[in-house]
């Protein structure tokens, strides 16, 4: 029987991708917030461009396949046009690190309602394999065949730092956590960022660097500091939901309760409205 | 020129008042029952530098201002300078005394006046308004009464001070003008704002924009009146998030509206062309300044023409028009925003400072304006991109048990990406038909203003028209004026019998876009292209001198 999930259309990432734990995880997710109450018709996605963005043509849930870099602003546009829809943004590194970075930081500052998951392979994979602003130094590339010559930065203390109020990091090499956190990351009132670490088996096969660093932690740390501290940690990579907070989304603190594709006037009711301002 | 034209210029340093103290002028004559053009001329500064707007008002239409004045105020040195050869043969000065020496005309000491008040700097402004009823021979009473009406702060010593002016100039000048009234008082509006009320008026849930000059306005209206208007306004980080947003939000079924000038919308011709793919209903508002670069952000310009005709990578339709006149503005945002729904389409409605924000006369009626409404899919199986007769696939919105697929790739019906050959030619030909039956829409509707029976032919656009047709009027000249208002898809059936005309063309740009379109769509050979592109608009009276000389 075919997976109700799933379009049916061929799935083309290369043979033990990390891809493909994301993609089961989020699933997983999927069926898990249906049982508590967030249905399938309002659950949506957006995709940026990259080997990242197939899952949009994989899962069968409504949405837009956006640009390179622009899912976490269309995702935004969805869920300020009706707050009753839950968006998840997917991004990989490349997009959302480097090409969209502005859209990540800025959703993070105004706490918008949405869930962003990064496929963090720390490679342009689709693109055959260049520097992505999470590769480290020296990395090989078709761009830098001398090795790159810049240092990665640490997305995960921007986000905190530019406030958003969940972050997360999972592993594609273990589904069930992700699964959860990608759960939890949904129901969060607010931004929710979840950092995937995501093997790419072509160009950064980290499976065993990955199996020997990845740690999970049991509870978010209580402070602000406290989660700087844990995602500071490049010797142990925490994994679980790193950091939360409670805090008015970004919709609620624009127009409150109001929903704008369902609360709005019609037509007779707009024109007197426009016929009073144009009146004076 | 009709002798009932009357026109007041007020000039001074950015911070004196000086723009509102042309808002006031305008707002009275208006109030008369009048017909007004209003015409701010300032640069990009917050304090300093020199401003001044021009009011034109008449008991007939204008549409225009005119640089000859029968009032200037100066309220600085340079303002005199500068509009000293602006004050008409009839016409009076009034300047600052205390800051031009040896001035010829009507000084009045403003600034030693100011003085007597706190913040006397930016109170300087109340002398154009306090001269403006000296010389049109309202009392003192009907002064205090318009700056009651007018200025919310510090009333008191406004109206006090205005009466010291108002008795200085009447002592120094006999001279009166009596200005006829009309029967009703008129209501004026920007081009912005007829912009912003037009696409309210066909069902703008929301609207986002990055600020940039002269497309703000329509943002700042619409932010201000959000509530009562029921539209959502959005500002965020750039206008690549703006018109992604936008796009994003179309997809949930909110009507969206963009707007801003040149440099942005190159910043967003990326997301214009991911929504022809899309086949996302988007429409934008492009005011021009003069380019390239940063420009002048406070000037106007038509040199954004073949940027908007040729708006985003691929091929797919677009729909370019731009209108002539406020009203103008009203009914074509309205129209357009229908039309991007209605073929779900990306639409630039093209526009210039000369008519964002010039503001004038102008009458709405709300019930004539379009409605925005998409063919609507029922019932399930559901697929975002089917093929149909006429390219138009129905919409669905969230939250729906059906699984609806917007995408920038290209796609197969269901919206699932798709490299094959006979699905990427099956989507272009959907596209295609789509633009077809939009071209076939734009033939059942005016998409051309033709002014005038006989005479030479002139071919204008945009906020040139205004300009064009003040000019035949300032200069008693008959000619016929043929203005497109939809520049794409391009109204050729309108060209039929002009093709092989002699005409002259009026714009305002340096290299002739229009004249270029008009040779290369409608195979017309202009004997003349009268260009300006200095910033300015075209003064009437100028561009009357150069259709007369091309006329010969």
């Amino acid at each position: 029987m075919q997976d109700d999930l799933l379009t049916g259309a061929e799935n083309t990432w290369c043979p033990g991708c990390g891809n493909f734990g994301i993609l089961n995880a989020v699933k997983r997710a999927v069926r898990t917030l249906e049982e508590r109450g967030i249905g399938r018709d309002r659950l949506l996605m957006t995709a940026c461009i990259g080997c990242h963005a197939k899952i949009f043509d994989y899962l069968s849930l409504s949405g837009v396949y956006t640009l390179h870099g622009r899912s976490m602003a269309v995702a935004q546009g969805l869920k300020l046009a009706n707050p009753d829809l839950k968006v998840v943004a997917f991004t990989g590194d490349g997009a959302g690190y480097g090409e969209g970075i502005a859209h990540l930081l800025f959703a993070a500052k105004r706490n918008a309602d949405i869930t962003v998951v990064v496929h963090d392979n720390g490679v342009y994979a689709l693109t055959t394999g260049q520097r992505s602003p999470t590769s480290e130094a020296g990395f090989k590339g078709p761009s830098t065949p001398h090795g790159n010559e810049e240092d990665p930065f640490n997305p995960l203390v921007l986000m905190l730092e530019a406030g958003a109020t969940f972050v997360a990091r999972g592993y594609s090499g273990r589904i069930e956590e992700l699964a959860d956190i990608i759960a939890s990351a949904v129901e969060h009132e607010g931004f929710s960022l979840v950092e995937v670490l995501q093997p790419s088996v072509t160009y950064t096969n980290d499976y065993e660097r990955y199996e020997a660093t990845v740690e999970a932690i049991d509870e978010p740390a209580d402070t602000l500091d406290g989660a700087l501290k844990l995602v500071r940690d490049r010797e142990r990579l925490y994994s679980g939901v790193l950091y939360r907070a409670d805090k008015p989304s970004h919709g609620t603190r624009l127009y409150g309760e109001r929903n704008p594709v369902v609360d709005h006037p019609g037509r007779d009711d707009r024109i007197e409205r426009v016929r009073t301002l144009v009146n004076g | 020129m009709s002798r009932d034209v009357f026109t007041y210029l007020v000039g001074g340093k950015a911070g004196e008042g000086v723009k509102k103290a042309g808002s006031v002028a305008a707002n009275m004559f208006a109030h008369m029952g009048r017909h007004v053009f209003q015409m701010d001329d300032y640069a990009s500064l917050i304090r300093g530098g020199h401003n001044f707007s021009v009011v034109t008002s008449s008991t007939r239409e204008v549409t225009s201002h005119y640089m000859g004045a029968n009032l200037v105020v100066a309220l600085d040195e340079r303002s005199y300078g500068m509009h000293r050869p602006h004050v008409t043969d009839e016409g009076v000065m009034v300047f600052n005394s205390d800051a031009v020496v040896d001035g010829e005309g009507v000084g009045v000491p403003m600034t030693t006046e100011a003085g007597s008040y706190p913040n006397p700097a930016l109170r300087v402004g109340v002398c154009g308004i306090a001269a403006l009823c000296a010389v049109t021979d309202l009392s003192k009473d009907e002064l205090a009464d318009v700056i009651t009406r007018e200025y919310r702060h510090d009333l008191e010593d406004n109206i006090a001070f205005a009466g010291t002016i108002y008795d200085h100039v009447r002592e120094k000048t006999d001279k009166r003008f009596e200005l006829a009234h009309g029967s009703d008082g008129r209501r004026m509006f920007t081009g912005n704002e007829a912009i912003a009320l037009g696409a309210a008026a066909a069902g703008l849930d929301m609207y986002f924009a990055y600020p940039m000059t002269p497309a703000s306005t329509v943002l700042h209206y619409l932010a201000a009146h959000d509530e009562e208007l029921g539209v959502t306004v959005v500002h965020p980080e750039s206008e690549i998030a703006v018109a992604n947003m936008a796009v994003g939000a179309a997809a949930a079924g909110a009507k969206v509206m963009v707007g801003t000038s040149g440099g942005g919308f190159a910043l967003m011709e990326e997301a214009f062309s991911f929504a022809g793919m899309a086949e996302v209903p988007f429409l934008s508002v492009l005011s021009s300044r003069p380019g390239p670069g940063t420009g002048v952000p406070t000037y106007t310009e038509q040199a954004d023409l073949r940027f908007a005709l040729g708006q985003g990578h691929g091929d797919f339709p677009r729909v370019v028009a731009s209108p002539g006149t406020v009203p103008e503005a009203f009914r074509l945002a309205a129209e357009m925003l229908a039309l991007v729904w209605t073929y779900q389409a990306a639409g630039i409605l093209l526009t210039e400072k000369h008519l964002s924000e010039s503001r004038v006369t102008a009458e709405f009626d709300p019930s004539s304006a379009a409605w925005a409404e998409p063919v609507a899919h029922s019932g399930r199986d559901y697929r975002r991109y089917a093929l149909t007769e006429d390219g138009v696939s129905p919409l669905l919105f969230p939250p729906s048990p059906e699984s609806i697929k917007w995408s920038s790739y290209e796609h197969d019906e269901a919206g699932i990406t798709t490299e094959l050959g006979e699905d990427i030619a099956a989507m272009h030909d959907k596209r295609d038909r789509k633009g077809a039956a939009l071209t076939e829409h734009l033939r059942r509707i005016p998409t051309v203003n033709r002014f005038g029976n006989d005479g030479p032919l002139i071919l204008t656009y945009g906020s040139t028209t205004m300009s064009v047709r003040e000019a035949l009027v300032a200069g008693g000249i008959k000619a016929r004026v043929v203005q497109p208002v939809y520049l794409e898809p391009f109204p050729l059936w309108e060209f039929a019998d002009l093709a092989d005309e002699p005409a002259i063309v009026v714009e305002q740009s340096s290299t002739g876009q229009f004249a270029a379109l008009l040779a290369d769509r409608a195979g017309v050979d202009a004997t003349d292209v009268i260009l300006r592109y200095d910033g300015r608009p075209f003064e009437p009276l100028e561009l009357a001198e150069e259709i007369r000389s091309a006329l010969g």
